[in-house]
């Protein structure tokens, strides 16, 4: 699958970086501008930088899960080794960085955010009863406070997706929650398609739509979605006629081109059949649960096999909700975790989510929560023995996002998204005490406030 | 340390020698955590002897002499600690029926006429190391009603009851200004000091009554739970958040009228009222809010996120409690089960937890703030054997209880029963 990093990130910031001095150094010219601070070391254009940890978790998908005692190499941005210290030679112009007893891990990654704006209720557009065309990367807020929330937490990637209120919500984007303006911010966009099978689209209007319904109108604009897409290939291969551009079909080519994915709010078992035998395996794209909960687990085995990740929360418990069309399972008082039971059913890619928004009510999760949803997925059975619950909030949503070949764990060659926390950074009661984006350090509770 | 060797020939003087039933039990563990209010708080390697129902030895592994006849369970690596507290709980009954709002004051509702023993909820509550609960009315008006103080597992009502009245639940802000017109806090603190005079007028013309100095007066039901409140034989547990509000609690129904008095919230910025609570013996049970975000412009902060529990243990209270406010399935609120998870949301959002603040919020503190510390929140002797086996620490939400004994019962074992989750 394609990858649309476009053109490489580093150099893009690095561009901007310098598009950012010159104009200064114009603006300034004559003032005795300051000298800009000279690059820190494993930020790009800095030193190398050499982190030494009590254990290094690297996220890596089935493979070595951690290493003690460690050290990890960073330059320019990039990871360039990851080792026991005793394996590992490091080069003697490296700033050293000595943790001690604490640990290093990826960033977390969050795919499916809310909190990237300020606005809530401007999530959700429900003029039209699906809205592919419809952007999230128009009300970004950069340094917004969630978001600030969300780095003291760990998060460092997150998917910021429009809600479920219509059957297409729109287009999400993948962001850096560190950047101080959306280029810096920008990871790819479009990060995703937000799609809501069921569940909160019903809502909209005064009328009320039925599952029926909401699958024909989903049917029906993917069909739409994905003849605009061919045709627009065949053009461009001097196949066919040119086609006119259509902004609300655009994100189509992209899906058919596996450049991006489509993130499904879908739950319940019935719902989730829906997701994957219509978006999968009727239309061929790539897709991903993202909510999974009540008795969606119940399709595991046909999603894994399928190859469609299962991102899952915020409710990491199915309880007993026995009433008719939430459940096929006789719960007879017993709890089942949802996670658990994915991975019980063999599902390879189950990760986690918080679905957090701006209202922060006592039981809504929050941006930076996103450890705590894999710790509960623990609680709950989910079996944690070569540190799958961090891989669910690292290297699985990097996978099913389609970020891994940069993101998602501390491997040779990867962006350095690293975040420095007192303990398993899936104890909730564990603290981030720096955060790293590109190798650049954007969180230091040394340095900075300490958020919590 | 208790050594309980010279009493072994007791213990077995009375014990008939051939007993088919084990005549104790005693469980061994690399760590058992006492959590006792001012003396030991853990020992490694250690046993805790049950008899009757209640603990009768703990000590160090190499130092308790296990008397004959005595069940034993090794749990090896596994952790005791005691079983948790929840001051505030609406799952003792089927839920929604748990505000009584004809009227904006009802201190005479009972929610014990409300409660079903081992309801589906409280077994999830067992299988989460909760043992006790405070089941309290709703805050749907000023004063809900008596709350009730039970055991999560019971097979009656009666053998679940810890004590009843368990409190006076007072709700001070927020919900009961949703009542009929609506009320403002104005008439709300009107509404509530009016009642408390009431009451204690009630009260005080039953004890004069009792001793002799004056006339009989007519038992009004809406007014009797007044008499053991202000003898201080019962609390008031008290929805109240905010700053002002938690002062308006402190000073009213702990200053004014001498209540035995906890908050049973305080969430946001109650903690800057630390230095009212503390010297009326005010204890702060927290959640299911465990942090404050800063939301300009209600709350000036400089973007920090300040954990509840960490601004009161910064101020310096010494009485830090967590609850969850469960309610009934699938709601917004803290599920009855989790509520070591509220400890561990406080550690993280900056308590410090060196001395087992953490499990200290769950067991002894609220159990001394509800008055029952006598009989639960620690492993000492004499108190019953309200027990947890967990596969680690109690405070880490990612643990798992393993086996629950209340009252000496093993009540849930997961190697033996189906685990529920």
């Amino acid at each position: 699958m394609k990858r649309i990093f476009g053109s490489s990130i580093l150099s893009s910031i690095a561009a901007l970086a310098a598009a950012t001095w010159l104009t200064t150094a114009t603006v300034l010219a004559g003032d005795n501008p300051a000298p800009a601070p000279p690059p820190a070391a494993g930020a790009p254009g800095g030193p190398g930088l050499a982190v030494f940890a009590k254990k290094i978790v690297t996220g890596q998908y089935q493979g070595r899960a951690a290493v003690d005692n460690a050290v990890l190499l960073v330059k320019d941005g990039r990871i360039e080794a990851v080792a026991g210290c005793d394996e590992a030679a490091v080069p003697e112009d490296y700033e050293q960085l000595d943790l001690g007893p604490l640990w290093l891990s990826p960033g977390l990654i969050e795919l499916h955010c809310h909190v990237a704006c300020s606005f809530g209720r401007d999530h959700s557009e429900t003029a039209y009863l699906a809205n592919p065309g419809m952007r999230s990367s128009t009300l970004i807020v950069p340094e917004f406070i969630h978001l600030r929330n969300a780095v003291a937490g760990g998060v460092t990637t997150v998917l910021y997706i429009p809600g479920s209120a219509t059957n297409m919500g729109g287009q999400g984007v993948l962001l850096r929650t560190g950047g101080k303006t959306y280029e810096e911010m920008l990871i790819r966009d479009p990060g995703s398609l937000k799609l809501a099978q069921a569940g909160n689209p019903e809502r909209i209007g005064p009328w009320y739509s039925g599952r029926s319904f909401m699958n024909y109108n989903t049917r029906s604009v993917f069909r739409r979605g994905v003849n605009y897409a061919k045709r627009r290939k065949a053009a461009a291969e001097g196949k066919g006629e040119p086609v006119e551009r259509d902004l609300m079909f655009d994100v189509f080519p992209h899906l058919l081109e596996g450049d991006t994915q489509v993130s499904t709010h879908t739950q319940i078992y019935q719902v989730v059949l829906m997701t994957l035998s219509m978006v999968r395996k009727e239309f061929g794209l790539p897709v991903y649960i993202d909510h999974g909960t009540f008795d969606g687990f119940v399709a595991a085995k046909l999603a894994s096999d399928l190859d469609v990740p299962a991102i899952l929360g915020p409710r990491q418990i199915s309880r007993a909700y026995n009433f008719p069309g939430f459940s096929t399972i006789d719960h007879d008082g017993k709890l089942f975790g949802v996670a658990a039971e994915y991975q019980r059913r063999g599902h390879q890619k189950v990760g986690f989510n918080t679905d957090a928004v701006s209202f922060m009510g006592p039981g809504g999760p929050s941006q930076e929560e996103l450890a705590l949803q894999a710790a509960m997925g623990v609680r709950y059975g989910f079996r944690n023995t070569q540190a799958e619950a961090v891989q669910g909030v690292t290297i699985v949503p990097a996978m099913a996002a389609g970020l891994d070949d940069e993101l998602g764990s501390l491997e040779v060659g990867k962006l350095a998204d690293m975040i420095v926390t007192t303990g398993d950074p899936n104890d909730p009661r564990c603290c981030v005490e720096m955060v790293f984006q590109g190798g650049k350090k954007i969180y230091d509770t040394k340095t900075d406030m300490r958020r919590f | 340390m208790v050594r309980i060797s010279a009493l072994v020939p007791a213990l077995l003087a009375v014990l008939p020698c051939a007993a088919v039933h084990a005549d104790g039990l005693a469980i061994r563990a690399r760590k058992v955590l006492l959590a006792e209010l001012d003396g030991r708080q853990f020992l490694d390697n250690a046993v805790v002897l049950v008899e009757d129902g209640r603990i009768v030895a703990v000590g160090a592994a190499d130092e308790v002499v296990v008397p004959d006849g005595y069940e034993l369970i090794d749990a090896g690596d596994q952790w005791i600690s005691p079983g948790m507290i929840d001051l505030h709980s609406h799952v003792g009954g089927p839920s929604g029926d748990l505000n009584g709002t004809v009227y904006q004051i009802n201190p005479g509702l009972r929610i014990s006429s409300a409660v079903v023993p081992n309801n589906m909820i409280l077994k999830r509550a067992v299988a989460g190391g909760v043992t006790t609960v405070l089941f309290i009315p709703g805050s749907g008006s000023n004063m809900g009603g008596q709350g009730i103080l039970m055991k999560t597992d019971a097979e009656s009502y009666e053998a679940g009851r810890v004590r009843d009245p368990g409190s006076l639940k007072v709700a001070q802000g927020d919900n009961p200004t949703r009542w009929g017109y609506g009320m403002g806090r104005q008439m709300m603190n009107f509404h509530l000091r009016t009642t408390l005079r009431k009451g204690r007028a009630y009260a005080q013309r039953w004890k004069a009554y009792e001793e002799g100095r004056g006339p009989k007066p007519e038992r009004e039901i809406q007014r009797d739970l007044f008499r053991s409140l202000f003898a201080r034989e019962t609390q008031v547990s008290t929805h109240t958040q905010y700053y002002q509000l938690v002062m308006m609690s402190i000073a009213m129904l702990a200053g004014e009228f001498g209540l035995d008095t906890y908050i049973d919230h305080g969430s946001f910025d109650s903690y800057l009222t630390t230095d009212q609570a503390k010297p009326l013996g005010v204890a702060a049970i927290l959640g299911p809010r465990e942090v404050m975000w800063p939301r300009p412009p209600r709350y000036r902060t400089d973007g920090q996120a300040h954990g509840t529990a960490w601004g009161f243990q910064k101020e310096g209270h010494d009485r830090i409690g967590f609850n969850t406010d469960a309610v009934g399935l699938g709601s917004f609120t803290v599920a009855q089960e989790e509520l070591s998870t509220q400890a561990a949301m406080s550690v993280r959002y900056g308590l410090d937890d060196s001395s087992m603040e953490g499990v200290r919020g769950l067991t002894i503190i609220p159990a001394t703030a509800a008055g029952i510390a006598d009989r639960v929140g620690s492993i000492e002797v004499g108190k019953d054997a309200d027990l947890l086996i967990t596969t680690g620490d109690p405070a880490d939400p990612r643990s798992a209880v393993t086996r629950v004994l209340i009252g000496g019962v093993i009540v849930y074992d997961t190697e033996h029963d189906r685990r529920r989750w």
